[in-house]
């Protein structure tokens, strides 16, 4: 089931986390052959994916849809009028053409379970949009879409940059109440497991207390405090090494996803070694990368570079698939060239899923720069992470671990800052469902 | 270029010529025949409506009219040149055209001037007096999603309006808006038409709206589609609204055309579309109540 939640267009890019627990809302159904799944007018309380099996999805022709009639098959999603402000009944009607077996979703359970994340809760909404413009070619619908977390209303958000907005409803929402409250657990239990109860495991690693007075001491034991230059040095080569593979990444992943996504020709010749390549875990270049480069420098920022040039290639790729043709079509119409069509429309639609992509494109930068530094490298904090280890300073290796955490958030925090400035244009869509 | 032909590509400026014009789509049995053997002449400078029920192969025409799609047989011209691709001698709002979201309105207004490089000061004139007509000078910064429904359409005709095309061809620009938003849409598009008489191509479904619009009515056939009958909408311009249940004129021609709408939902209800089923209901409802 995760296999084909993973295909659909709402859930390609969710987590696996996130995926398994939509998976744990559905519940699957077989329908025979001919069997009426619902009616228009139905009252819509669920959304539906196809397993296997063949659907035929009829719209009511009040809908307006370009094309009224669609033949859906596995990895199809329907039913999505369970989503819509308000439409809570059915707009077409769906029969199953071949025997089925589906997997049903409540909306509002789903609704529910994207508002306790909403980042990945607005992406997957926004993807739901996409399908229904393009799949089921009902643009004008999508402005009844309803939305993750309706606690502002239009008059706060105006002349709001979207930043501030996720900012505001983030200290409106019980959620930094409940951060604060895991990471005082969490930090309770470290303190209680290591240095109180002794737990059998637990025993010989660094407590907490250890930890704090190693990270603030002026004259740490193990030559590692924030009172050392060394520490900075290490965070900051780090932080370069990102810095040039992910630019590099986007430099070079933005412009092929967009010609993959914009030239048929391109894809067929390009995709399918780019498919192949993709799964290869980053370790598993290691010795390549040692061979290919000789300068031990270069090769970490090319294991660096590797998986976020992946996801940022594949997500613009898929943004530019998902552009509406409308828009391309009014474009020409309008008398656009071609170059202007790809200036004005395709990048400024791959955008959504571009920034989508150098998400996790910095995400897994982190990841595989410190499985990088670990291997080969003398500086930065995989480095500490893995001499430490060598060398016995177990609370070190918490240092390393902990500043790692930290850094890796503040710049994945830049880089959603950043694409939030480029699409002021969705802050109504993101906020309000674009009432 | 001879005086000669000069005079003859002005009188033909804005004529377009269908002839025989056929679209399948699909191959072998699997093959769906939208468009058959379909001939008509839309005059320059003249507002030609088209009618046909929901289905019937209206839009599919349209894609034909702007060159995206391409005829199984027959062929289409524009002021005597073949259609072989998009061309700027003539301006189509899709149905399914929609504003580009991430362009505030009034960059979405002014799209196509700016791409084809021909900003002018009275293309910015235009461009504010296109507002105004349309209400919405205080929404120029407003990005599509913060507009309504009947704002959005307001703002793609004046798109569409500011190239000031020799032809024009809308399909069902005003789908989806409320009775009254209509209405407004209707005073400020004839008007619009009025001042500058290019040649209109407008495709509907409501019979209200092609009879006060239209100079000359085309009546589809059902799917697959073709002329089926051309009325004369000889009611004079400038039109009021109330026209519409007023003008004797008027409710003639309406019960005309809605007598062929009604034949022709009849042939496809039998063969069970529920567009036609639809249809039928509400027109034996309309009968009743006059
Ligand atoms: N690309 C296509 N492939 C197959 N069938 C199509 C395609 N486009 C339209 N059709 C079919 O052609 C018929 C007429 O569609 P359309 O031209 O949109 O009708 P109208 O605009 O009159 O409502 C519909 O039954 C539709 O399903
Ligand atoms: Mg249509």
């Amino acid at each position: 089931m995760l296999e084909i939640l993973k295909k659909t267009m709402p859930f390609q890019v969710v987590s696996d986390t996130m995926l398994r627990r939509i998976a744990e809302l559905g519940k699957r159904v077989a329908y025979d052959k001919a069997a009426i799944i619902y009616d228009a007018g139905d009252s819509a309380g669920d959304i539906y994916i196809i397993l296997s099996g063949k659907v035929e999805h009829t719209l009511e022709p009040g809908v307006n849809a370009r094309r009224p009639v669609q033949l859906l098959g596995a990895g199809d999603v329907f039913g999505w009028a369970a989503l819509l402000e308000k439409f809570p009944h059915r707009l077409a009607k769906a029969v199953a053409i071949e025997p089925a077996e589906i997997v049903r979703i409540n909306g509002d359970d789903l609704l529910r379970l994207l508002e306790s994340d909403p980042d990945s809760g607005d992406v997957v909404m926004s993807r739901f949009a996409t399908m229904i413009t393009r799949d089921y070619t009902v643009p004008d619908l999508i402005a009844q879409m309803r939305a993750i977390h309706r606690k502002l209303h239009s008059s706060d958000i105006q002349g709001m940059n979207l930043t501030m907005y996720r900012l505001s409803l983030w200290l409106k929402s019980p959620r930094p109440y409940l951060m604060l409250i895991g990471f005082g657990l969490f930090l309770s239990f470290w303190y209680l497991a290591v240095e109180v109860w002794k737990l059998p495991r637990f025993r010989e690693m660094p407590g907490l207390t250890v930890v704090i007075k190693e990270w603030l001491n002026p004259d740490p034991s193990y030559g590692l405090s924030i009172y050392t230059a060394e520490y900075y040095q290490h965070i900051l080569v780090s932080i370069w090494r990102v810095t040039q593979a992910f630019v590099l990444a986007s430099l070079l992943g933005v412009p092929l996803g967009l010609f993959l996504g914009w030239s048929r020709k391109f894809k067929e010749y390009v995709f399918p070694v780019f498919e192949t390549l993709r799964p290869i875990p980053i370790l598993a270049w290691v010795p390549l990368a040692i061979v290919m480069f000789i300068s031990t420098e270069s090769a970490v920022i090319y294991l660096t570079f590797l998986a976020s040039f992946f996801a940022t290639a594949l997500n613009t790729m898929l943004g530019v698939e998902s552009i509406d043709e409308s828009y391309v079509r009014a474009a020409y119409c309008l008398g656009a060239k071609r170059h202007q069509v790809f200036r004005h429309i395709i990048i400024p639609g791959a955008l959504p899923f571009i920034f989508t992509g150098l998400q996790i494109s910095i995400g897994v930068s982190w990841f595989s720069l410190v499985a990088a530094e670990m291997v080969s490298g003398q500086y930065g904090l995989g480095y500490v992470i893995n001499t430490s280890y060598t060398m016995v300073r177990y609370p070190t290796i918490v240092i390393g671990m902990i500043t790692l955490g930290f850094v890796g958030y503040v710049t994945s925090a830049m880089v959603r800052i950043l694409g939030d400035y480029l699409m002021q244009w969705r802050v109504r869509e993101l906020a309000l469902g674009g009432q | 270029m001879s005086q000669e032909d000069k005079l003859k590509s002005k009188i033909q400026a804005g004529e377009i010529v269908v002839s025989g014009v056929s679209k399948e789509y699909g191959a072998n049995q699997f093959a769906k025949e939208v468009v058959k053997d379909c001939s008509f002449t839309i005059e320059r400078g003249k507002l030609t409506v088209m009618i046909g029920p929901s289905g019937c192969g209206k839009s599919t025409l349209i894609r034909l009219l702007a060159g995206f799609e391409h005829p199984t047989a027959g062929t289409i011209s524009i002021n005597g040149k073949p259609v072989t691709g998009p061309a700027r001698d003539r301006l189509v709002l899709f149905q399914e055209t929609a504003l580009f979201p991430w362009m505030t309105t009034y960059d979405n207004i002014l799209y196509g001037p700016r791409a084809r490089g021909e900003v002018t000061k009275e293309t910015l004139e235009l461009a504010e007096f296109l507002l105004s007509k349309v209400g919405l000078q205080e929404f120029r910064k407003k990005y599509p999603t913060q507009l309504s429904g009947g704002m959005q359409r307001r703002a793609e005709l004046a798109r569409a309006m500011i190239n000031n095309p020799e032809v024009m061809i809308l399909d069902e620009p005003f789908r989806g808006l409320d009775a009254m938003t209509k209405e407004l849409m209707w005073e400020y598009y004839s008007a619009l038409y009025e001042e500058n008489r290019r040649t209109n191509f407008f495709v509907t479904t409501d019979i209200d709206e092609a009879i006060f619009l239209a100079d000359r009515l085309f009546i589809m056939s059902n799917i697959p589609t073709r002329v089926r009958a051309v009325l004369e909408v000889d009611v004079p311009r400038p039109r009021r609204l109330l026209d519409i249940v007023e003008n004797d004129r008027s409710n003639e021609i309406k019960m005309e055309a809605l007598s062929i709408l009604h034949e022709e939902a009849m042939k496809s209800f039998s063969r069970g579309s529920k567009a036609a089923a639809d249809f039928v209901e509400a027109y034996s409802k309309r009968v009743a109540k006059t």
